[in-house]
């Protein structure tokens, strides 16, 4: 898996505050291969979610290049953007950004609103996903009567609805308790190896981050070159990296030696 | 919300309808004015030979046809001795006299009358009884009896002990053909009811027998009150007239020509009464064009500053959905869906109370329209019994606004385009906010 889903080139964004120039994100050069789970790490004003913001077409740089599947979105027109931000993209949210006056499965069909598929299409693929994330049996529920981490399910479904290149989530763990923020990144990365979703995930929690195949750095809007292996590379040949038995991709503690995955 | 928008919806609906109403009515009265002015001109035409003297200054009426007004209040029946029939026939040029007595009924009936200017109660005879000659040749050349029977038969020659009743008279007394009434404390047979000339509630409820019982009955043995003189020709009226006013102070005589003016007074008068109605009704238009727009601009301007609040309250929303990949003209549609189906909404709270409450609303927001002749015309016309009455056709008329389906659906389409234009505002500038910065407000 060598194909490259994401690049960007000489990325700059400077902001314009009052007079004063401010640089948020300087030279940032990415590659994400098909099936890659990166992980972006910073402290907060970093420039992690402005990066975001870039990868997802909601921002345009003031330098640079995004090349995503082979095109370049920085040259996509704004009345072109949303067919790559509904294609191409799946957006996750530390929010979740549900809608509240919509049941989970019609908040999972949202994003195929104004796409050729049929209704019936629609459904069956918004009972896929929620079945793919463990919410069959709540599909009917609106997002109030569910628990943020089952909120945050459904918001993953969502972002895979339209079958995305690439999946950006900011912070999405930001808004869990520690038992559900593992459950998701673990989701993330059940999801990575089963369905090859590529996926960036931007966070401030080392923790999280650790979780994830690629660890990449941000700093003062710099990408820091070293970047480091997380603990997900193993997982995904199922191995456990402590005892080096193989273990299934759900397992919480390696069955052979007990230590937490 | 949703109710306001149906309030300016309820007035759209309204408003046409009360000026539909307004127009409706005036335009019955002036059927009603041509169609009386019309009938009396025949009236009139068809007894030019006719010279009409009477004993009480009620301006005359075309014979045959009942005397609409009963005497007035104060106005004693005043009669005179038959022996003027045999002088008046001996003047030159004189054909015929036929000699009427009318008298009304002791007993009185008060009742109500509805006007536009409020209730008014009158007191009037039960009746009023007409002593007929029963001569077959009166009978077959002039028209001194009522021509409309309904049921049972006219009278014939030498009839006693009989009456002709007017339907309003017999509704009255709940009595038909055949049955016995008791007229000036004697017994008489009904052997016929003739329709009332007008629906006018103040037609006078009349009873058509025998002069000679008439004169007993009511003890004016050899008394009469009308004689209709008819000349050989229509060159001997004047002269006659002329004769029987200089010998007879007691008589009015009216000839083909004053009716003739009486008519043309009359006609000027209801032209009046209908320019009046047609320059108050294009008043009451203007206003009502007035309230219209405004209520259209109201209707438009409450769509824009709702959808405009709501657009601002769910920027959050637009972002989410335009990061998940919604177009400009996806949330367009849907603001503007949602504009539409309000304003639809507002169209069907507007129906119902338009429906309830067009009535109220068009008397609220349009001027009174007074289609009816002031108090002063009211007193010429309280001079010229018979024909004034049929005023009481318009009277009774109802200038109540019912909206008709036309009104209703055509209020619900402008009520919709207008929700869907006031929205495209809003909804262009939901659509075009940055998905960056809207995911970022709170």
């Amino acid at each position: 898996m060598s194909e490259m889903v994401l690049e960007t080139e000489k990325l700059d964004k400077v902001y314009k505050l009052g007079g004063r120039e401010v640089r948020a994100l300087s030279d940032v050069n990415l590659q994400v291969k098909k099936g890659d789970f990166v992980s972006i790490m910073g402290p907060s004003g970093s420039g992690k979610t402005t990066l975001l913001n870039m990868l997802g077409c909601l921002d345009k740089p003031t330098y640079g290049k995004v090349i995503l599947d082979g095109v370049d979105v920085t040259k996509v027109s704004e009345r072109k953007l949303y067919k790559i931000r509904r294609h191409k993209i799946g957006f996750i949210f530390q929010t979740f950004n549900l809608m509240p006056y919509l049941n989970a499965i019609e908040n999972v069909e949202l994003p195929m609103e104004g796409t050729k598929k049929s209704g019936d299409k629609k459904k069956q693929r918004a009972r896929e996903l929620l079945k793919m994330v463990g919410l069959s049996e709540r599909e009917g529920h609106r997002p109030h009567r569910l628990s943020a981490g089952e909120q945050q399910r459904v918001a993953i479904a969502r972002a895979l609805a339209n079958d995305p290149a690439i999946v950006l989530a900011d912070e999405l763990t930001g808004n869990l308790d520690t038992k559900t923020k593992y459950e998701i990144v673990r989701l993330l990365g059940t999801l990575n190896i089963d369905q090859g979703t590529t996926i960036i995930m931007v966070t401030h929690d080392s923790h999280i981050a650790a979780r994830a195949g690629r660890m990449l750095s941000l700093y003062d809007g710099k990408l820091l070159p070293k970047e480091k292996e997380g603990t997900h590379l193993l997982k995904r040949e199922l191995i456990c990296p402590y005892c080096g038995r193989e273990i299934q991709p759900d397992n919480t503690f390696c069955p052979h030696c007990g230590k937490k995955l | 919300m949703v109710i306001a928008l149906g309030f300016s919806m309820a007035i759209m609906i309204s408003i046409p309808a009360g000026i539909v109403a307004n127009q409706e009515a005036a335009q019955n009265l002036t059927e009603d004015y041509n169609s009386t002015i019309n009938n009396m001109q025949e009236e009139i035409n068809k007894t030019s030979t006719l010279i009409e003297c009477r004993t009480s200054s009620g301006r005359g009426t075309p014979s045959g046809v009942p005397s609409g007004m009963p005497f007035g209040p104060g106005q004693e029946e005043v009669f005179v001795n038959e022996t003027v029939v045999d002088e008046i026939s001996s003047i030159e040029g004189v054909k015929d006299v036929v000699s009427f007595l009318e008298k009304s009924s002791e007993e009185t009936t008060s009742e109500t009358l509805s006007t536009p200017r409020g209730d008014f109660t009158i007191s009037r005879p039960l009746y009023t009884i007409t002593g007929v000659p029963l001569n077959s040749s009166f009978i077959d050349n002039y028209s001194i009896l009522p021509t409309d029977i309904t049921s049972g038969r006219n009278l014939n020659e030498e009839d006693t002990g009989v009456v002709l009743m007017s339907s309003n008279l017999t509704d009255y007394l709940e009595v038909g053909v055949g049955d016995n009434v008791e007229i000036y404390g004697e017994s008489f047979t009904v052997v016929g009811i003739y329709e009332s000339t007008s629906q006018s509630i103040m037609q006078a409820r009349g009873v058509y027998m025998n002069i000679i019982e008439a004169q007993m009955i009511t003890g004016n043995t050899g008394n009469v009150s009308r004689l209709d003189v008819y000349a050989e020709d229509v060159s001997y009226v004047d002269g006659i007239a002329d004769v029987i006013e200089a010998a007879y102070s007691d008589l009015y005589v009216t000839t083909y020509k004053d009716r003739l003016e009486n008519l043309e007074r009359m006609q000027d008068m209801y032209e009046t009464t209908v320019e009046n109605a047609e320059s108050t009704l294009s008043q009451t238009q203007t206003v009502a064009t007035q309230e219209i727009i405004i209520a259209v601009v109201a209707t438009s301007l409450i769509v824009f500053f709702f959808m405009l609040y709501t657009a601002r309250e769910r920027t959050k929303e637009i972002g989410i959905l335009k990061a998940i990949g919604f177009s400009n003209w996806n949330v367009m549609s849907q603001f503007m869906l949602e504009g539409t189906l309000m304003s639809l909404m507002a169209g069907v709270v507007g129906i119902a109370i338009g429906i309830v409450g067009a009535p109220i609303l068009s008397s609220l927001l349009l001027p009174s329209v007074n289609l009816f002749p002031t108090q002063q015309q009211r007193g010429f016309l309280g001079q010229t019994p018979g024909q004034t009455m049929n005023f009481g056709t318009t009277l009774t008329q109802s200038t109540a606004a019912a909206p008709d389906l036309q009104a209703i659906l055509l209020a619900f389409g402008v009520v919709v385009l207008l929700g869907a234009i006031g929205s495209l505002y809003p909804a262009w500038r939901a659509s075009r906010t940055s998905p960056m910065e809207a995911l970022r407000y709170e």
